[in-house]
């Protein structure tokens, strides 16, 4: 418990700033929503006039587009971006902060078991993070009731919105599983922008090219809005591979941590 | 000299690692222009083109010529951007703060080199580390996309691209020494210096999405160098380059008073 506590306290400061960050962003993109979609009921109708397949080509149908939801969800892929880092961010300091400012063998040796320590660890990250996402959604909610001048699916809305959480969680669990394969990060945060970045581009990348295969590749295509909005459901496959990638990461970084070599200083 | 040489040695690694994610990158985005190939090339265009701004920018189709290799290269030309604005940032915020972060700043100072000469091999080091990724990039650009695109001649272009690219570099790298020496924890030096990355980042999204705001692109570097204007219009503005220059050089110059007078905190 005092791990914990001491751990929510360290990143106080950073979960304020992110939440606060990812919460302006939030309301910077949607009041621009007004505009665009006046300017979206154009090209509506341009598109209309075109054969099923051409529109099919685009990957994504026009009309989700232009309505709210389709938006809020082409803003949203940044809002996971951002939490993404957040997350991989936490998962890599857990373990790497104490190596690498020596407090590793303090830590180590207070009367607490190895698997306590890595425990504690990781719930303070999920608290944060679930701190985050809390702030994020109250805004995000209050922001789009404002400038939606449509009544949109709130059910839908919140379907999308929760699946940053599930993003956060998977990119916090490869980042602990890094921290306790690598043996000393020198910066945290080259590393977590590199791993996030380089999925998010082939995240990029699959949505130009709709490449089926690439998305068993990138957590960022796993909870697919435009899929959420046409079956209201989350993709089974999906879930399950989250879950699997969740799960196998937290039990490798505990079987690493327990026999990693730590050394004092 | 000591000191660039030590740098180079230390950031070898690193860089070596980038190049090949770059190659890697340039590669795979020209063989899928190669496999897709956009059959209905033309026919797309034509619908594109009559599409608003606004909706363009959400398929990231924007005005480019995707039945053309350039065209597609210009197309996944931001991803390139995003990937040397991180390189930079990162190396130009590290650079200098990782001396007290890893507690080496100490041993460092007690040198006879004074700290001028410090920050100038410092930044001669940056320099290079960001001229080899662009080069890199540019020459496997050169390559691929000249590979594709069916005999045309390709390599103005990419030049004209990565020149952008290489400014753009500069003001991220500057702004990241600028805050190391500024910021008085070394610590917040590169967050700081990659959340200003992506928050112009994200603002130059958001002037795609609405042409009200338009009158911010002075704001955010990744509006100076756009690469639809570099291909298919007028080419550098100058009033974006004597802008970038400004910036780079009030940055370089802030790094250096800051840091002559900084409390190091060892």
């Amino acid at each position: 418990m005092n791990m914990v506590l001491h751990e929510l306290k360290s990143c106080r400061k950073s979960t304020i700033v992110w939440a606060i960050s990812i919460a302006l962003m939030t309301i910077f993109f949607l009041s621009l929503y007004p505009s665009f979609s006046s300017s979206a009921s154009l090209v509506k109708k341009i598109l209309e006039g075109y054969p099923e397949p051409v529109r099919k080509a685009f990957g994504i149908s026009i009309d989700d587009v232009t309505k709210f939801l389709g938006f809020y969800s082409y803003m949203f892929s940044y809002v996971v971006l951002l939490g993404a880092i957040q997350a991989m961010n936490y998962g890599i300091s857990a373990i790497s902060k104490e190596i690498k400012l020596k407090t590793a063998d303090f830590l180590i040796t207070k009367p607490v078991r190895r698997d306590e320590v890595l425990t504690s660890k990781l719930f303070a990250s999920l608290i944060s993070l679930i701190i985050t996402d809390i702030i994020y959604l109250v805004t995000a909610f209050i922001t789009a009731e404002s400038v939606a001048k449509e009544s949109f699916n709130i059910k839908l809305f919140f379907m999308i919105s929760v699946t940053l959480f599930f993003v956060q969680v998977i990119f916090m669990s490869i980042g602990i599983l890094l921290s306790t394969i690598m043996r000393k990060i020198k910066s945290t945060i080259s590393i977590s922008l590199g791993v996030v970045f380089a999925f998010y581009i082939i995240g990029m990348l699959q949505a130009t090219l709709n490449d089926k295969a690439m998305k068993y590749i990138t957590p960022f295509k796993y909870f697919d809005a435009g899929y959420i909005i046409k079956n209201s459901s989350y993709d089974m496959t999906f879930v399950i591979i989250s879950l699997f990638v969740v799960v196998v990461s937290i039990l490798l970084s505990y079987v690493f941590f327990l026999k990693r070599d730590i050394y004092a200083v | 000299m000591n000191i660039y040489l030590r740098e180079m040695k230390s950031s070898r690694k690193s860089l070596f690692i980038w190049c090949i994610a770059m190659i890697v990158f340039i590669a795979a985005a020209m063989g899928k222009y190669a496999a897709s190939s956009y059959v209905s090339g033309q026919s797309l265009n034509d619908i594109i083109s009559k599409m608003p701004e606004a909706v363009k920018s959400m398929f990231g189709a924007d005005r480019f010529d995707l039945s053309k290799a350039i065209g597609f290269y210009g197309a996944m030309f931001i991803y390139v951007v995003l990937m040397a604005a991180i390189h930079a940032s990162l190396i130009g915020s590290n650079i200098i703060s990782k001396e007290e972060d890893d507690k080496t700043a100490e041993f460092l100072m007690s040198k006879p080199v004074s700290r001028a000469k410090v920050i100038t091999s410092k930044l001669l080091a940056a320099i290079t580390n960001i001229a080899v990724f662009n080069i890199i990039t540019m020459l496997s650009s050169i390559y691929f996309v000249g590979y594709y695109s069916k005999g045309e001649n390709v390599t103005d272009d990419v030049i004209r691209l990565m020149i952008g690219v290489l400014f753009l570099q500069l003001i991220f790298m500057s702004l990241g020494l600028c805050f190391s020496a500024f910021l008085k924890n070394p610590k917040l030096a590169s967050p700081c210096t990659v959340g200003i990355m992506l928050a112009t980042y994200i603002l130059s999204l958001a002037i795609d999405i609405n042409s009200h705001l338009s009158g911010l692109k002075y704001l955010t570097p990744f509006k100076y160098f756009d690469a639809k204007n570099l291909i298919y219009e007028k080419g550098f503005e100058i009033i974006y380059i004597v802008l970038s220059v400004l910036i780079i050089s009030v940055f370089i110059f802030a790094a250096y008073v800051f840091y002559q007078k900084r409390d190091l905190k060892i």
